[in-house]
């Protein structure tokens, strides 16, 4: 993927051009429903969409809506009840769950709204974690992590527990986490869902900077609209519905949502004045 | 991406090493101290009791053997007749027997009731007549002066209780005293004569309360005595003791050998060390109750860490390993801590118990004997066990569901 010459003529700005380059992410009419004692839940109705290499990607729907379960499908730790999704070509279901572990471990870096540690492994063990799982030898490992510890500035902290840090340093050391495999895929899961919004700009930042530096492709789950202008593609999911929409329509939807939204607060303002 | 294809579909993907996860799993025992030295402790108990009360169980068993077995050689054979009268242990079936494979030595035995006699009234005693190689497979317990000489005629043993009986209490005094010895030779042939001849003390051993006396067997020899009263066979290897033992009795002669004896002891002690095993048994049950408690407790609170591994490439069977990995690391520092405390207060009691003694008994003495093979098996049983322990919280790590475990609440 590197050496694609096709991305390197397209300014990450010219989100027209978008849509001719490479697909890495094909989901194919998928569909997910889980049984609960008697009942089947539909979670996922029959949804496709793509997700183009190296291009930043929103989904984006209200609590309930069936992003976790989307995003589970993606990254590889849940097969959908219906449909395939393919990666770089690969119908990546078809794997043992065994290659599947090398899959993740190989090529999606993840990162979560709330911290996950091995609490008894210091920052730079659990940043190396992934790379302990590929088959790396520790002190190699722990040059790769320091690595990417360094680009996030948070080398100092590489021998404290990081259940001892603040929310935002614990982002921010799961972001690096989350690249030290140098995946082709980085999967965020409401990154910024539970920082203040210093430190959610600042995990923001990082994510576009992984996207535009490292020409990595990153999806995103969030809730706040303020950040949906920063998508290629936004993929809006409701009720277990997939829309794809590109970023020229970004703007619109967003403007959309905003007015709706504000209609909302207004009529739940005039409600209480009447009440 | 090719590439990633090709790493997946590879059967030797590259993968953790078991360095790390040693690694791994020392590091959680190690951030948990408290828990983790209890559950050794436990183990400590356990296999220390086990490891203290076997010992103790072989420790005595080795006394009892060196005490019944004593000098003799585990590899000798007593023949002897069940009727002189008719199976005769004669010269002529010596020699057959001394062609039987196997026979490293053989010696010979006659015995008959005597009184010493050294100025006037003579005590009952009793006295041997010995050829060479049966006095060196009777370990005779020398206090004073020399053992015999096939070739001496007119020489004695005699022993301490013998001498006090004729009134000699100066063991160095008792040396080249001439002694008269009377003994009726019509025990082994109603034609013979007595045996009545002054003897030279030449030796006096320590045979404790016996009162018994030892000659050359030339002197009954000379007699023309045609039966001995025993021999005494060593086999060329302990293996090698029952074939021959066999070939013995079924030329009609009776055998005996310390290894009835020690076989006796052995069934007996097999017994009772597995009883003092039982006992220790108890503290190993508890300190695995232990163990499952506390793997299990570190596999609830660990769902969400487990998780987050399998969502970062760790395979399911890593997961597992790591929780057997951990029951080994404890099972193994708690067997040697156990055995090595149990070892230290087995040479304390040891060393104690030969302080107090030392001055009635002459040798050493070990009451706790911990032997190799005990450590070894203890170390493999309590890996074993634990394991077995630990089977259950890892087939349940291994089955942890990372969509599950990292649901947002």
């Amino acid at each position: 993927m590197k050496n694609s010459n096709q991305t390197n003529t397209v300014k990450p700005s010219d989100k027209s051009k978008i849509e001719h380059r490479k697909t890495l992410i094909k989901v194919q009419s998928i569909e997910q429903s889980f049984k609960v004692g008697e009942e089947t839940i539909d979670v996922l109705h029959e949804s496709s969409f793509s997700i183009q290499e190296k291009t930043f990607n929103i989904i984006y729907g209200p609590s309930g809506s069936g992003k976790s379960t989307l995003l589970n499908v993606l990254s590889a730790l849940q097969p959908p009840t219906k449909g395939r999704v393919e990666v770089a070509g690969f119908d990546i279901y078809k794997y043992k769950p065994e290659q599947l572990a090398y899959f993740r471990g190989s090529q999606i870096g993840v990162v979560y709204q709330s911290n996950y540690w091995v609490s008894s492994l210091n920052v730079i063990e659990n940043v190396a974690l992934p790379l302990y799982f590929l088959g790396h030898k520790k002190t190699e490992a722990h040059r790769k992590a320091m690595d990417a510890l360094q680009r996030i500035d948070m080398a100092p902290f590489s021998k404290k527990n990081p259940l001892l840090l603040s929310g935002g340093e614990q982002q921010r050391i799961a972001m690096a986490r989350a690249i030290v495999t140098d995946p082709m895929l980085i999967i965020a899961d409401e990154p910024t869902g539970s920082l203040d919004t210093k430190n959610g700009d600042m995990i923001m930042a990082l994510l576009q900077s992984y996207n535009r530096d490292l020409k990595r492709t990153v999806v995103l789950v969030t809730h706040n609209m303020e950040y949906l202008p920063l998508a290629d593609k936004l993929i809006r999911i409701n009720d277990g519905q997939c829309i794809e929409m590109n970023n020229e329509d970004v703007g619109d939807t967003t403007k959309e949502l905003i007015k709706d939204m504000t209609t909302r607060i207004d009529k739940l303002a005039e409600s209480k004045k009447n009440g | 991406m090719d590439n990633m294809h090709h790493t997946m579909l590879r059967s030797k993907r590259p993968t953790i090493s078991m360095k790390l996860l040693l690694y791994m799993s020392w590091q959680n025992i190690i951030s948990k101290k408290l828990r983790s030295w209890l559950t050794i402790m436990g183990i400590v108990v356990g296999i220390g009791s086990i490891s203290f009360l076997v010992s103790f169980g072989l420790g005595l068993q080795q006394i009892v053997t060196d005490n019944v077995v004593g000098d003799n050689s585990i590899r000798s054979i007593e023949i002897t007749t069940p009727n002189s009268k008719i199976i005769k242990l004669d010269n002529k079936s010596i020699e057959k027997i001394r062609e039987f494979p196997h026979i490293d030595k053989l010696g010979v035995a006659f015995s008959f009731p005597a009184s010493i006699n050294l100025s006037g009234g003579g005590i009952d005693s009793i006295i041997y007549g010995v050829d060479d190689d049966f006095q060196e497979m009777t370990t005779l317990n020398l206090v004073e002066g020399r053992l015999l000489k096939n070739t001496d005629t007119d020489t004695v043993i005699v022993s301490t209780a013998a001498l006090k009986a004729i009134g000699i209490s100066d063991t160095k005094k008792a040396i080249n005293q001439s002694v008269e010895i009377t003994a009726p030779l019509q025990y082994a042939d109603s034609k013979l004569e007595d045996l009545n001849q002054k003897f030279k003390i030449v030796g006096i051993i320590d045979s404790g309360q016996d009162n018994e006396m030892f000659t050359s067997s030339s002197v009954f020899e000379a007699k023309k005595v045609p039966t001995y009263k025993q021999a005494k066979v060593i086999a060329d290897d302990t293996k090698n003791i029952n074939a021959l033992r066999t070939q013995i009795e079924a030329s009609g002669f009776q055998t005996s050998s310390p290894i009835d004896t020690l076989e006796q002891i052995n069934q007996l002690f097999k017994f009772f060390n597995f009883v003092l095993a039982g006992f220790g048994a108890i503290g190993i049950f508890v300190a695995l109750l232990g163990m499952f408690n506390t793997l299990t407790i570190s596999l609830l609170e660990r769902t969400k860490e487990i998780g987050l591994m399998v969502t970062l490439g760790g395979r399911r069977r890593d997961m597992r390993r790591l929780f057997m990995i951990e029951a080994s690391i404890l099972s193994i520092i708690g067997a040697l801590m156990g055995i090595t405390l149990s070892f230290i207060g087995g040479q304390i009691v040891n060393e104690v118990a030969n302080q107090n003694a030392s001055s009635r008994v002459s040798e050493r003495f070990d009451i706790f004997s911990t032997p190799f093979w005990l450590v070894a098996i203890l170390i493999i049983f309590m890996l074993v066990v634990g394991l077995l322990v630990a089977f259950f919280p890892a087939k349940r790590a291994e089955k942890i569901n990372p969509i599950d475990a990292l649901r947002r609440e």
